[in-house]
């Protein structure tokens, strides 16, 4: 059909008898194409090691199918897939060099002696392991296994690269600048990856598009941009961002030419009460406004990046200014639960101040509260 | 001063762990213990709990020396990374084990830690057991029985690290005024340099065995005492070029990809040394070709980072360097760009020692470093 | 890939019965055996159709053992009784002694602290022969032969390394942090000890007592040589059966069923706590 690198189609994962058993992965849809790097995000147990696993062969595929540059290959073992994996415990062969287990692949594959070592030579440089090429695994700390586990997968050519926790272990220092260099490396050689990740800031720095899984279903499958613009449901708007995206329970009327959006503030009530945000009705579309005003129950949602301080606004009280030397995070009580700024410069805020925060029509996210799903993001419908 | 180290002195069979660490937290004051594992931060809250022994020094807990006092004698609360709750007794047998031991009466026991445990959230989990605890709750349990006793000096050792991220950007939030309204002395152990500077009055930082540097957070961040401290705190971790400083039309100026970058006034003494820059990549901008003194630069890729967009660049030289800004704003993703440096937000150090090199003001005098 | 053939699961089944038969057979033919006279039992072929007869059992209770060469006095509910005495107070006195010296051994490392449980580790390869005789001879000068106090003595040589090896894995188990909690919580080491680190080894302790308790019982050599007839347990007693005119296999298949039944049952009721303590203490030691 198409020529996606990838294609998994209705796939589930139980383990046990099917349909009985405990469900790991749900009726999974999902294409990649190729050159593509994609990101399976989610906390743990939520199927994406499952799914990887199957895409890699380590796991039989309970039911659907899964394409692999054009091929079906469900049925076929692990060897014969063309696919390239690293693992999260790092799995170097114990009993060879670093440099070995690098070349490892490329060996088998008989590419000349030259051209393995001027492989190694280029992927252990990307990944700052050149010092470390002739020590065993055991001798080196975590995150230079990680770091040689990644490059054992990389060099390889592969119709797939699968990356399991690429990056949980790498030392903080190194860890962004190597993300560049993994994208780009990626991105050069037109390489096509999936990696699987709790770690939603690893999933935006790496991946062109996002799939969010929960509980064994798949959430949502979109760029970075979209996920954080247009999250599809309540899961995906406070999984993904940090810090994560502020959510208020809320019921909205209109009256008087005005929208109220009646935030209820923290529902075990013994906090301050709630508050009242109050729109003309003209700062939102039409359709916007009448699907607000058709639920009861709503949950309001706007990123931390979007509260503004501004002359006027609803009142707030500064909890916390937290200054990380690039960026201010304000935390403040605000309609009975709290609400976090994020600013770019240096706030002077002190603790206990009353700010005036302002929540733009054009920022806030409305979610059904029965059902979680987004409603509408800024003046267009979800 | 509710705690006062003095040249203390620890090591585990032939490994030197602290070497004359010394050090003095006020009243009230929150003071973060910040360094790579294995810096020894942990073994000196536990030398100050009293669960080991230095070899030579002195701890002064409110103006007592603890030289040979038990640690139950202390009156200390302590939370542990791994939390160590009692396995066998329920959420709110392990919040009222410091109360335990006071013989305080039942009902005060059951007020105190249902005061305690309102205020971080598990009220509602107080008869379960450990194992029935989400990550979140234990952490929370954790802190609760630290708490319980409302002692006047409490060691965290790491509380947030085995939590999700989310529920550790919660904590990390809500802890400073938990601690405000306890009133206690705290010593906070974190590898996490937002962390750090998020909660401490005061950072140490520590490496090979000692205390680096200890200042406010701004210290740190703004004026780190040498390289190694400059690339611990900051992420992207900040750029560092070898230059050579020479003199220029109006003060000292640095080559970057044969641009003259002017540096901030009070570095004529460098001139001629070698040194590195370091930028943080917050202090790069992206401008538009042409504008005076900018340095071309190859864009390779662009990572969102959070809030931020970073971009990792190359000169011509072929060095790397990382740039940040705020998400959203305009900003190349490939190809050729040029960069401004705000040269009032770059830090020279000695190549050599990794010394940060700090202007000398117009007096001659060295500028104030804490 | 998880699925199984149903010829695959059937020959699961038949290589698991195999093993069981293969392992449970001696116990089900002595249990067998008990209820037989000595002639159903010789006769050859075997079989397993017989006429079930409680004599054996009856002459075990009464003691009153009859032979072809005529009726013949045997203590053996003596014996029992003292099996159950002398294993389970060398038990609670091993784990008086043993537990507090495992939970030293496990978080004080002072000095030689290796050495000496090493040493005490050590009793258990010497062959219980070698000391015998020296032992035998202390015993009679310092009045300790034939006593039970003498016997629960020697048997700590059974029961204390065994103890210490396993109780010291399960304290060592326990992260040290929890037990600096409680003592800055406030606690003082005592009851540091009492309600976190002996809670918390229990089902280790549990498993050292049940194992050293069923290696107690089964002693034979020590109890042979050092105590006469009535402080003999029932492993040395089962001795009367070979008498002059044959020997009784009935009996002493009733014999066998009524003094594995007390560990046995143990065993049962323990079998988790047994293998966990075992593996433990295996890695561990």
């Amino acid at each position: 059909m198409s020529d996606a690198m990838l294609r998994l189609v209705n796939v589930d994962k139980y383990y046990g008898p099917l349909d009985h058993g405990v469900a790991a992965v749900k009726n999974i849809n999902l294409e990649v194409e190729k050159g593509e790097i994609i990101a399976l995000l989610g906390s743990s147990g939520c199927g994406k090691t499952s799914t990887l696993r199957m895409v890699a062969g380590f796991e039989a595929v309970s039911r659907g199918k899964v394409f692999l540059s054009g091929r079906e290959v469900q049925n076929l073992p692990p060897v014969k897939r063309n696919v390239a994996m690293a693992f999260e415990g790092y799995s170097l062969y114990p009993t060879v060099t670093v440099r070995d287990n690098i070349a490892f692949a490329l060996k088998a594959a008989r590419l000349p002696e030259s051209e393995v070592t001027k492989r190694v030579a280029e992927v252990s440089e990307m990944l700052e392991i050149t010092s470390i090429l002739d020590r065993f695994p055991s001798s080196i700390s975590g995150g230079q296994q990680q770091r040689a586990s990644l490059a054992r997968a990389l060099i390889r050519d592969a119709d797939l690269h699968l990356l399991d926790e690429p990056m949980g272990q790498l030392e903080p220092q190194l860890r962004t600048l190597l993300r560049g260099r993994i994208k780009y490396y990626i991105k050069e050689r037109g390489l096509t990856a999936i990696l699987v990740t709790h770690d939603q800031t690893e999933a935006n720095a790496l991946a062109d598009r996002i799939a969010v899984m929960e509980g064994g279903v798949l959430q949502q499958y979109a760029s970075p941009e979209e996920i954080k613009e247009r999250p599809a449901n309540l899961f995906t708007g406070t999984f993904v961002g940090e810090p994560p995206m502020n959510v208020f329970p809320a019921s909205v009327t209109a009256a008087g030419g005005k929208l109220h959006i009646d935030l209820r503030g923290d529902t075990r009530g013994d906090l301050r009460a709630g508050l009242d945000l109050i729109y003309a009705e003209s700062d939102f579309a039409q359709p916007v406004r009448e699907r607000m005003l058709g639920k009861r129950d709503v949950v309001i949602g706007v990123r931390p990046y979007a509260v503004h301080r501004a002359a006027q606004g609803a009142a707030a009280q500064v909890v916390a200014n937290q200054w990380l030397g690039d960026q201010s995070h304000i935390a403040a009580s605000f309609a009975g639960k709290s609400i976090v700024l994020v600013e770019h410069d240096r706030a002077v805020l002190s603790e206990g101040e009353t700010i005036a925060v302002e929540i733009r029509p054009n920022d806030l996210h409305v979610f059904d509260a029965e059902t979680g799903m987004a409603m509408s993001h800024g003046q267009e419908l979800a | 001063m509710t705690i006062s180290l003095k040249n203390i002195e620890k090591s585990f069979k032939t490994d030197t762990v602290l070497d004359g660490v010394s050090l003095s937290v006020d009243t009230g004051e929150t003071l973060v213990l910040f360094g790579p594992s294995g810096a020894g931060k942990t073994v000196l809250l536990r030398l100050i709990a009293g669960v080991i022994e230095p070899e030579a020094g002195e701890i002064w807990v409110n103006g007592v020396n603890m030289d040979g006092v038990e640690p139950e004698d202390r009156g200390i609360g302590m939370a542990f990374q791994n939390f160590a709750l009692f396995p066998h007794m329920d959420a709110f047998a392990n919040i009222a084990s410091p109360l335990t031991a006071r013989r305080q009466s039942k009902s005060v026991m059951r007020q105190t830690v249902d005061q305690v445990a309102k205020l971080l959230k598990i009220d509602h989990v107080l008869h379960h057991k450990p194992k029935e605890l989400s990550n979140g709750q234990k952490q929370r349990t954790a802190l609760a029985r630290a708490l319980a006793a409302q002692p006047s000096i409490l060691l965290l050792d790491d509380p947030l690290r085995n939590v999700d991220a989310k529920l550790r950007f919660e904590m990390r939030l809500e802890l400073p005024r938990l601690l405000k309204d306890q009133n206690a002395t705290v010593i906070y152990v974190t590898q996490d340099y937002k962390e750090a500077m998020a909660l401490g009055h005061r950072i140490a930082v520590m490496s090979n065995h000692g205390i680096q540097q200890i200042g406010t957070p701004e210290d740190i961040y703004l004026r780190p005492a040498n390289i190694e401290i400059a690339r611990l705190f900051g992420d992207p971790v900040i750029n560092l070029l070898s230059v050579r400083p020479e003199r220029g039309a109006n003060g000292v100026v640095v080559n970057l990809s044969d641009t003259p970058i002017e540096m901030a006034a009070g570095f004529e003494a460098t001139i001629g040394t070698d040194c590195v820059l370091g930028l943080r990549p917050e202090a790069l901008h992206f401008v538009p070709e042409g504008t005076p003194g900018a340095i071309p630069v190859e864009v390779e890729t662009e990572t969102p980072l959070n809030e931020k967009t970073v971009t990792l660049a190359l000169t011509a030289r072929k060095r790397e360097i990382m740039v940040s800004r705020p998400a959203g704003s305009p900003g190349p993703s490939r190809g050729r760009a040029y960069l401004l440096v705000d040269a009032g937000q770059a830090l020279l150090f000695d190549r050599e020692s990794g010394a940060r090199i700090a202007p000398s003001t117009h007096n001659g005098l060295q500028e104030d470093v804490a | 890939m998880l699925t199984t053939s149903p010829i695959e699961r059937i020959l699961r089944g038949l290589a698991i019965t195999l093993v069981c038969l293969f392992f449970m057979f001696p116990i089900v033919w002595i249990f067998l055996m008990s209820f037989q006279t000595n002639e159903t039992i010789l006769r050859i072929p075997p079989s397993v159709v017989f006429a079930p007869t409680l004599d054996n059992y009856q002459a075990l209770i009464t003691g009153k053992l009859e032979t072809a060469a005529g009726m013949l006095e045997i203590n053996f509910m003596r014996n029992l009784g003292n099996s159950l005495f002398l294993s389970a107070t060398s038990v609670a006195i091993g784990l008086l002694l043993g537990v507090p010296a495992a939970y030293a051994f496990a978080r004080l490392k002072f000095k030689g602290s290796e050495d000496i449980a090493f040493t005490l580790l050590s009793f258990r390869f010497a062959p219980p022969l070698l000391v015998l005789l020296p032992l035998t001879i202390y015993f009679q000068q310092l009045g300790l032969a034939n006593t039970y106090g003498g016997l629960i003595w020697v048997y700590q040589l059974i029961v204390l390394p065994l103890i210490l090896w396993i109780v010291r894995g399960y304290f060592e188990d326990i992260p040290a942090d929890i037990e600096y909690a409680y003592r800055i919580a406030g606690h003082d080491f005592w009851s540091t000890f009492r309600r976190i680190a002996l809670p918390l080894a229990g089902p280790g302790i549990a498993a050292a007592g049940l194992l050293s308790f069923i290696f107690a019982w089964n002693n034979f050599v020590f109890a042979l040589v050092l105590a006469s007839a009535d402080k003999q347990p029932v492993t040395v007693g089962a001795l009367a059966f070979v008498t002059a005119s044959g020997i009784q296999y009935g009996q002493v298949a009733a014999g066998i069923v009524l003094s594995i039944a007390p560990t046995f049952a143990l065993a049962l009721y323990a079998q988790r706590y047994l293998v966990e303590g075992l593996s433990l203490g295996a890695v561990k030691g």
